[in-house]
C-alpha cells in the first residue's frame, strides 16, 4: 500500500461528502480515539473542500467554522483552550443556541464513537454492565444521542477493531441506530438518518436498505479470518466483499501538501 | 445617603452559602474555567448529600464525589478529557455510592433555559429508543399537542445554587466576560440566569469605573449575583480563558493519584485538607509555577 490506513480512510470518507454539506466533528481524547474521531474526519472534510466539495462547511469542535487546518502546529487536544482562540477560521460560535440548529436538520453529517457498537448500529458510551451496578461507568452520552437521532447521517469511527467493541447487542443504547430496522427508526419518531457506516482499522461496515449491518469493504492486507476473529458478531458471507480502495497519487499529494502539510492530523510527512 | 452594598466576601463565606443537600449547578465546561477553588473549599467544609447538576463535568465532580460530598449527578459527561476517565466518579457509580442521571449534552444546557423561562420542563422530540436517557423516571413522554409528534418533557435543572468562576468583576457583583469568549463562558451566563442564588469566584477584581467602560461585556450584572469572592487562579489546575492555561503537570499528577482511593486520599490530604485556604494552596503550588501558566491576553 502506498499510504497509511489513516490516509486511506480520510480519502474514502471525503469521497462520500457532497458539496454544500455541513460536517461536524467533536473532540475525542486519547491518541487513537482523537485520530479516528477528530483528525481523520478533519482531514477528510478539508480534502473534500479542496477537491469536489468547495462549499462544504467544517464545524470544528462544533464551534469553529472552516478553520485553516494547515495552520495547526499541534494536534488539537482541547476544545476551548486559549491556543484555539487564535486558530484562523471564519466564525466562532459563542453561544448556545448558536449559528446552527440540529433540530432543523442543519447538520448533514458527523462522527462519533463508543465503547461498543452493535449490529443494529446502536452506540454505547454510557456503561458496560447494568444500570444499578455497572461493571464500567464510561464518560456518558455527551452529544451522541443528538448525533444519532437528528443529524443527516453519522459515521461511527472505531479506533480499535475488537471483539469487545463490535458486539451483537450493546449493553446500553446511548445513540440509536436501527432497532427493528429502518422502519423502526421512523416508529421511534427519529428524523435524522442514523449511522451510515462504521470505519475501523480493518474494514468499513455499511447498513443495507433494511438497516442491517454488512461488510462494505475490507482494508488491503486484512484477511477474512483476521476480520472474523476480531469481530464480536457473525459477519456472514464475505466472498463478495471488495477491498477498500486506496487513494490515487493526486489525492495523496493534496492530503500531504495542502490539507496537512505539517503532518499534524494524519502524522505523515511530505516524503512519506 | 446610604452606601451601595458590596457583595464581596471571603471564599469560605461564599461556600458557606451552599447548604447540605442542595442542588448545585457548577459552571465552566469539561476542563475549562471550572470554579475549582470553590470546589476545594466545599470539600474543606465537608459538604454532604449534594446533587450536582450541569452539562459537562470533569475534575470538579470527580473531586466532590471522591470526597463524599455528592449523592447524585445530573449531566452528560464526567471525564478528564485527555487525562482519561474520572476515577473517583467511575468508582462511585460502579459501587452505587452515587446516582448518575444522564442527559444528552445540548438538552442538559436546555434544561437551564427552561429555568430561565420559569418553565417546569423543556420539550424534546428526539429521544426515541435512547435507553441511557429514557431510564430516567423524571422524563415524561407525551404527544405534542400541536404537531401530534412523539415528544418528551425534560425536567428543568432547578438549581438551588449556581457556582461559577468569573473572569473579572467589581465589588458590587458585576461580572465581565473576556472580550473574546467561547461557549463555556456562554454556559456560565446561561446558568447565572437560571437561578436566584448565584455565587461567583472572580479571577480578578476591577473597579466599577472599569466595568462601566465596556458594559456590553457585563453579561452577569450585579442584580444576578448574590455574593462574590476574589480568587486568583480560581480554576487551577484547569484553565481560565485569557487568564491562565491548564496546569498539565498537575492534571497528570491528579489523574494518577485518583486512580486508587488511597492515592486520592493522599492528594486530598496534601492539596485540600492540608491547606487551610486558597492562599496556602497557591503557595503549595508555587508562585513561579503559577507564573508559568499565565495566558497571553
Amino acid at each position: 500500500m502506498n499510504c497509511t490506513v489513516e490516509e486511506m480512510l480520510a480519502a474514502h470518507l471525503a469521497s462520500t461528502f457532497k458539496n454544500g454539506e455541513v460536517g461536524f466533528t467533536g473532540l475525542a481524547t486519547g491518541k487513537a480515539a482523537s485520530m479516528y474521531i477528530t483528525s481523520i474526519p478533519l482531514a477528510a472534510m478539508r480534502l473534500a473542500q479542496l477537491t469536489h466539495a468547495p462549499d462544504l462547511t467544517i464545524l470544528f469542535n462544533g464551534w469553529c467554522v472552516n478553520p485553516d487546518l494547515s495552520a495547526l502546529t499541534a494536534l488539537p487536544e482541547a476544545e476551548y483552550d486559549n491556543a484555539l482562540l487564535t486558530l484562523p477560521c471564519e466564525a466562532h460560535m459563542t453561544s448556545w443556541p448558536g449559528p446552527w440548529s440540529h433540530h432543523r436538520g442543519e447538520i448533514s453529517f458527523a462522527f462519533c464513537s463508543g465503547a461498543q457498537v452493535d449490529v443494529q448500529g446502536n452506540v454505547n458510551c454510557t456503561r458496560i454492565g447494568n444500570a444499578e451496578r455497572p461493571k464500567i461507568a464510561l464518560v456518558g452520552p455527551i452529544f451522541v444521542p443528538e448525533h444519532m437521532a437528528e443529524f443527516g447521517r453519522e459515521y461511527v469511527m472505531l479506533p480499535h477493531h475488537e471483539v469487545r467493541s463490535l458486539v451483537e447487542k450493546v449493553d446500553c443504547i446511548s445513540g440509536v441506530g436501527y432497532p427493528r430496522g429502518r422502519a423502526g427508526r421512523a416508529e421511534l419518531g427519529l428524523r435524522g438518518g442514523g449511522p451510515c457506516a462504521i470505519y475501523t482499522p480493518k474494514c468499513i461496515f455499511g447498513f443495507d436498505a433494511e438497516g442491517q449491518i454488512y461488510v462494505k469493504s475490507i482494508h488491503p492486507g486484512v484477511s477474512e479470518r483476521e476480520l472474523r476473529e476480531a469481530t464480536g458478531f457473525d459477519l456472514g458471507d464475505l466472498s463478495n466483499a471488495p477491498v477498500t480502495p486506496v487513494p490515487d497519487k493526486e489525492t495523496l499529494r493534496i492530503l500531504r501538501t495542502e490539507v496537512d502539510p505539517n503532518g499534524m492530523l494524519l502524522g505523515t510527512t511530505l516524503e512519506a | 445617603m446610604s452606601e451601595r452594598t458590596s457583595k464581596l466576601c471571603s471564599l469560605s463565606d461564599l461556600v458557606a452559602e451552599i447548604p447540605d443537600g442542595s442542588r448545585v449547578a457548577i459552571g465552566g465546561f469539561a476542563v475549562y474555567q471550572k470554579p475549582m477553588a470553590a470546589v476545594r473549599e466545599m470539600i474543606r467544609q465537608g459538604k454532604k448529600h449534594l446533587t450536582i447538576v450541569g452539562t459537562v463535568h470533569s475534575m470538579d465532580v470527580d473531586m466532590l464525589v471522591g470526597a463524599g460530598c455528592v449523592d447524585r449527578v445530573e449531566t452528560s459527561y464526567v471525564g478528564l478529557e485527555r487525562y482519561g476517565l474520572a476515577p473517583n466518579f467511575r468508582r462511585a457509580v460502579q459501587n452505587g455510592a452515587v446516582k448518575l442521571v444522564s442527559y444528552p449534552e445540548m438538552l442538559a444546557w436546555d434544561r437551564f433555559r427552561a429555568d430561565r423561562e420559569g418553565w417546569p420542563f423543556w420539550p424534546c422530540y428526539s429521544l426515541g429508543g435512547c435507553e441511557s436517557i429514557l431510564e430516567n423516571p423524571d422524563i415524561v413522554e407525551y404527544t405534542c399537542p400541536v404537531s401530534g409528534r412523539k415528544a418528551w418533557a425534560l425536567p428543568a435543572a432547578k438549581p438551588d445554587i449556581v457556582l461559577i468562576h468569573g473572569y473579572q468583576g467589581d465589588r458590587y457583583g458585576n461580572v465581565r466576560l473576556q472580550a473574546h469568549s467561547m461557549l463555556p463562558q456562554a454556559m456560565d451566563v446561561e446558568m447565572a440566569r437560571s437561578c436566584g442564588t448565584v455565587l461567583v469566584t472572580l479571577e480578578e477584581l476591577i473597579d466599577n469605573e472599569e466595568i462601566r467602560k465596556t458594559p456590553e461585556l457585563t453579561q452577569i450584572p450585579s442584580l444576578r449575583v448574590k455574593a462574590a469572592a476574589v480568587v486568583p487562579h480560581g480554576s487551577h489546575p484547569l484553565s481560565t480563558l485569557l487568564a491562565c492555561n491548564e496546569d498539565e503537570a498537575h492534571m497528570r499528577l491528579y489523574a494518577e493519584a485518583a486512580k486508587t482511593p488511597e492515592g486520592f486520599k493522599e492528594y486530598l490530604n496534601t492539596y485540600v485538607y492540608g491547606t487551610a485556604d486558597e492562599r496556602q494552596y497557591l503557595e503549595l503550588i508555587g508562585g513561579e509555577h503559577l507564573a508559568g501558566l499565565e495566558a497571553d491576553k
